[in-house]
């Protein structure tokens, strides 16, 4: 229990900080900009409390508003991305169910489960976040393609940072 | 009672999710502009530390081109002296005149926290209220356009960056003198779009853009960017994309400019609104 509490404080601080040090900082034309650590909320164990996990993401999404300078808007998507996280894991859960005491990575349920489950999450987490940013409906493709790309790359950071875990 | 409760227990879920979402939505409704300003500033506390080490290394990284920018600048500086020192000119003496004619002020600040890859871009400088600066006093690059002051702490402010879907700005095309309204369109940092030109005039790639000082604001003539491509759109107007002359990413040094007469002006100018 406290090793995992540690394990999980160690998580959420390497991420906040890899975004703000590395993330935010990748701009490709203004149409790409990777949110990583939204990839906290993807790794907390599946029979978290759903109250902890709204908590916790609302907290994350809190610091990196402070960070950002942007308040309400980081928290307000990645509390929806904490909301949706049960509802994501019931609808593409495995046929014989999730094993106890598991955490939703990669290694123990698979690259494709992971992919689809990462995929879902990000989605819904950039879609909040871009069209909060921008705040109104003109250019409604346009933010649409930002989430888009932005999902895209998110995605793939995260499926590296998955296989780097498990390579160690 | 108990059915309350057991709604209470079965909805928990939603009822926090719907109170944090509340907390969120209420700070970003509040989060505009000058409140965010507030924000940004008020919680400097705790990112400072962060923010000046990623900067310092920043500064460090890039000394190289400073040191060449300012260089630059030096020669253009006495160059100018020179020949405004030989032709003894009277418009130099409205323009130096600290007791009678003076208009605008200068002060020179650095950048700590800057963003490029938003739609609503601001920056921070390490000057504040207790150095004299006040919102709306422009803010100028290298004598490039850079943005405008919003907010301002005892020791630190924060302009909205030129690269902000909500700045508007008064320019003109230098050889003309045709002037229309600037604003970023939230794609390329380095661009931007110049409106309100009507297809009469004739624009050409590489014609200079410029600021008009009809808002008060920035003071007349510092220049903006080149014009990079124009077409005909099915309106009146071109569609005009400016290259901007200041490089976000690259901001470092700026000035900050004050208009001492901007009451004045204003005041005025509401008169006949």
């Amino acid at each position: 229990m406290i090793n995992s509490i540690f394990r999980f404080g160690l998580i959420f601080i390497l991420l906040i900080l890899s975004q703000v040090l590395l993330f935010s900082n990748i701009q490709f034309s203004g149409y790409i900009n990777p949110y990583v650590y939204v990839m906290f909320i993807l790794l907390l164990p599946i029979e978290i409390p759903s109250w902890l996990l709204l908590i916790l993401s609302f907290a994350l999404g809190l610091i990196m508003d402070f960070f950002s300078g942007s308040p309400g808007m980081h928290s307000s998507a990645s509390l929806l991305a904490g909301f949706v996280r049960p509802y994501v894991l019931r609808l593409v859960s495995p046929r014989d169910g999730y094993e106890p005491n598991s955490e939703p990575s990669m290694i123990t349920y698979g690259l494709r489960w992971f992919l689809v489950y990462t995929l879902l999450i990000v989605l819904v987490h950039h879609t909040a976040l871009f069209y909060l940013e921008v705040f109104r409906f003109t250019d409604f493709f346009r933010t649409l393609l930002r989430v888009i790309l932005s999902s895209f790359f998110t995605i793939v950071f995260i499926i590296l940072i998955e296989f780097y875990r498990r390579g160690k | 009672m108990r059915s309350l409760l057991n709604f209470l227990a079965r909805y928990n879920n939603l009822i926090i999710f719907l109170i944090l979402e509340g907390i969120a939505v209420y700070l970003l409704a509040t989060g505009n502009t000058y409140h965010n300003s507030r924000f940004v500033n008020g919680i400097r506390g705790v990112t400072r530390g962060i923010e000046e080490k990623i900067n310092n290394t920043r500064t460090y990284l890039s000394l190289r081109d400073i040191n060449d920018a300012l260089a630059g600048q030096n020669v253009a500086l006495k160059n100018k002296m020179e020949t405004m020192v030989k032709k003894e000119n009277p418009l130099f003496f409205s323009y130096t005149d600290t007791i009678y004619k003076q208009q605008y002020l200068h002060s020179s600040a650095e950048v700590i926290n800057n963003a490029v890859n938003r739609q609503k871009n601001y920056f921070t400088i390490d000057k504040g209220s207790l150095q004299g600066i006040q919102v709306d006093m422009a803010v100028v690059s290298d004598n490039s356009v850079a943005g405008k002051i919003v907010g301002c702490s005892e020791n630190y402010s924060v302009a909205m960056s030129l690269l902000n879907l909500d700045f508007k700005l008064s320019v003109r095309i230098k050889t003309n003198g045709t002037f229309g309204s600037l604003s970023w369109d939230g794609r390329n940092y380095r661009q931007a779009i110049l409106g309100e030109i009507p297809q009469h005039i004739i624009v050409n790639v590489g014609d200079t853009i410029e600021t008009t000082g009809y808002s008060a604001i920035f003071p007349e003539g510092i220049m903006v960017g080149t014009v990079s491509d124009f077409e005909k759109t099915g309106g009146d107007f071109y569609k005009i994309s400016i290259l901007l002359k200041t490089d976000f990413r690259k901001l470092h040094y700026v000035d900050i400019i004050g208009n001492m007469k901007k009451t004045e002006q204003l005041d005025l100018e509401k008169l006949f609104k």
